[in-house]
């Protein structure tokens, strides 16, 4: 019993020194991803390893916060282990992760006839420096929320324009329903929500060329509205600047606000029985500006090969399962994740259970991924830091847009 | 003096696994930081630096001198002798028992800015016209939020410290500045203050060095925004060796960090001899 048990222990503390297979003679493909909700990854993996015999798939479900599980794959990528041979990557990781060597470059792999069956955001995202780092599995993208039965009790079309938003937002909010709300607190959804309106008023940040332009008149436009919508319209509660995601949806969901910048997740929670809003509500592609056409900001996921893993054609095979139309489709039925297929936008079944997937589909073909560069994450804090000066009135929006570039020009030529 | 050479031999032993430990998780992680720093120009380039400094600094001076005057407070409460002081001693030391991240998740929800207890706190006293005070939207009422959340969480550890110095103060002086016709308020200016010194300077220091190097109160509360007016240098330098991944850079940061709470300390206790040589 006691030698067991020390046999037992050394093992545990063996394998936490480095990876060790079980000695069951099949190759086991590991990945980390977040709580498997509504259980549908074990669903298509137990399909996978029935087609596949002698190989494993073991999904280790990690914290369900995603900067959570960068720190874990980039540690265990920076010290060159092959801890995990599948990747479950947001967009925003791919440049950096790419830029490091730490992922396999799929493009002898992947055809390229199959990838024009995924939406185009979310190839383009996949993509770092001309070369395709990811399978998109999941896609995901910002969008305006609206109270159907505010705007029909007013009769006020539902607004294309940011000009007509903030006309809407006025006619219909009263003492105790705000206007407008989106993420405003200095963290990267700001910067997502932000770009929205950059792109939709015709800006830019960085072109393909890889210039600076945020603080051309477009954006200068885009952020003096948001200023403006705050400050001197009052369609915007002073509040926003401290809401992530989840405070937004409540303020929403509670019937506190017209209008909601936010991504997909939201629709199936204020859909569920008991809901106050339940069925009184629409979504559209955020509004644009003066002269410029509506744009998302692509989040979503997918399957990278790590470099250091010993079967990466395995491991590819089981990224290419799970991207298929079937396993997407399983999904989305069991735990409401958005394919990057677009013919399942306009797939029969899936339209029957979600009428709404159509106008969702509009929405994504939108959607444009955030600069793809390896220094990311600073431009994004330098962006956020001015944009949320500027909305807290402490910068002028020129003058904030103005410090961002300097800074995330430095960031790009470091 | 054969006996003597092994008695020391046996005392090297027993403190080896000690030593061996500190080396381990102390001094070996403080040496690689040595070595991975570099790119220490970029300290005098970097235009996060100095407000990222500042706000460290007035964070650190205002905390730190509020804590001071209620420790010390709180402190002579809980010296003089009244019914129930055992309770009211071990009540006091809760919010230091607190690991600070719940405590500045509990924070986020008092200062929520629409149904945050601290604005309907507020609206019912008349002070505020609406309960919905959006207190970390603002870079000046998010300072004070932080602020507000240290002292309340580590008053406790000052009036510890300050009540052991309280200790150490023999009776007889007091009844004899008393026999000499000193009333409360003279007694405390001649007699508790002065006897305190030392232990005000080693509690200062202390707080000083942790209040310096803050990250998850401000990390929970207000991730640094808005604007960037609440980010203290320790919550830079996780972003930059974490999330911005130049290592380098980072350990400068950190070493520019160490460098600054020597020269703190020193500063302090260099004012603190200086006022004893008077």
């Amino acid at each position: 019993m006691l030698r067991r048990l020390v046999l037992v222990l050394l093992a545990a503390v063996l394998s936490a020194c480095g990876r060790s297979e079980p000695d069951d003679g099949m190759i086991h493909i590991r990945y980390l991803a977040s709580p498997d909700v509504g259980g549908f990854s074990k669903v298509i993996i137990e399909r996978f390893e029935r087609a596949h015999p002698g190989l494993k798939v073991d999904m280790i479900e990690g914290p369900a916060a995603g900067d959570a599980r960068e720190n874990m794959y980039s540690t265990a990528f920076m010290g060159e282990e092959d801890s995990y041979d599948l990747a479950y990557v947001d967009v925003a990781w791919v440049p950096k992760f790419a830029a490091q060597g730490w992922l396999l470059p799929l493009d002898a792999l992947m055809p390229a006839a199959e990838l024009d069956n995924f939406l185009p955001g979310d190839v383009t995202g996949s993509r770092y420096q001309g070369k395709l780092y990811r399978v998109p599995i999941q896609s995901d993208g910002g969008m305006l929320y609206y109270r159907k039965d505010l705007l029909a009790e007013k009769n006020i079309p539902v607004p294309r324009t940011w000009e007509e938003l903030v006309s809407a937002a006025k006619k219909t909010r009263t003492s105790s329903i705000a206007g407008f709300v989106f993420q405003g607190k200095q963290y990267e959804g700001l910067v997502c929500g932000f770009l929205e309106l950059v792109w939709g008023f015709g800006g830019d940040l960085l072109d393909s060329s890889g210039n600076v332009r945020i603080e051309e008149p477009p954006a200068v436009a885009a952020l003096s509205a948001l200023v403006d919508a705050i400050h001197v319209d009052g369609i915007v509660p002073q509040s926003v600047l401290t809401y992530q995601e989840e405070e937004t949806r409540n303020v929403f969901q509670e019937g506190r606000a017209v209008f909601m910048r936010n991504w997909p997740y939201a629709w199936n929670l204020m859909q569920q029985e008991g809901s106050p809003v339940r069925g009184k509500i629409g979504i559209v592609p955020m509004v644009a500006g003066p002269g410029g056409k509506p744009a998302a900001t692509l989040g979503g996921w997918g399957f990278a090969v790590s470099a250091y893993s010993r079967h990466p054609q395995e491991a590819y095979a089981v990224a290419e399962f799970f991207a298929s139309a079937e396993s997407q489709k399983l999904a989305f039925f069991k735990g409401g994740i958005l394919p990057s297929r677009r013919a399942l936008y306009s797939d029969p079944d899936v339209l029957k259970a979600a009428p709404h997937m159509k106008d969702l589909g509009r929405v994504l073909a939108y959607a444009r991924p955030r600069p793809t560069h390896p220094r990311w994450p600073r431009m994004s804090d330098a962006l956020q830091m001015h944009v949320s000066a500027a909305l807290s009135r402490q910068e002028e929006p020129a003058e904030a847009l103005r410090a961002a570039a300097v800074e995330i020009r430095a960031a790009a030529r470091r | 003096m054969r006996d003597h050479s092994r008695a020391g031999a046996v005392n090297w032993l027993y403190a080896a696994p000690a030593m061996l430990f500190m080396g381990v998780v102390s001094l070996l992680p403080i040496g690689y930081t040595f070595g991975l720093a570099g790119e220490y120009h970029r300290l005098a380039v970097d235009t996060r630096f100095w407000p990222v400094m500042r706000t460290t600094l007035s964070l650190t001076a205002v905390t730190v001198a509020l804590e001071l005057a209620l420790g010390l407070a709180v402190a002579l409460v809980l010296w003089s002798p009244f019914p129930g002081r055992g309770l009211a001693r071990a009540a006091v030391l809760i919010p230091w028992a607190l690991p600070t991240a719940v405590m500045a998740m509990a924070w986020r929800w008092i200062f929520n800015a629409d149904s945050g207890v601290m604005g309907d706190l507020l609206f019912r006293l008349g002070l505020v016209a609406s309960p919905q005070v959006p207190w970390l939207a603002d870079a000046t009422s998010a300072f004070w939020a932080i602020v507000l959340a240290d002292v309340w969480k580590t008053t406790p550890f000052m009036a510890v410290l300050l009540m052991s110095g309280l200790a150490a103060i023999p009776d007889e002086l007091y009844e004899a500045a008393a026999i000499d016709g000193a009333g409360p308020v003279r007694r405390f200016f001649v007699v508790t203050l002065p006897l305190l010194k030392s232990t005000i300077v080693v509690a200062v220091i202390f707080r000083a060095i942790q209040t310096f190097g803050l990250f998850d109160l401000v990390f929970v509360l207000t991730g640094g925004g808005p604007g960037g007016r609440t980010q203290t240098i320790a919550v830079y330098a996780y972003d930059v060796v974490f999330r911005y991944q130049e290592l380098a850079y980072g350990c400068a940061l950190v070493v520019a960090m160490a460098l600054c709470l020597v020269l703190m300390t020193g500063v302090m206790l260099g004012a603190a001899r200086g006022g004893k040589a008077r």
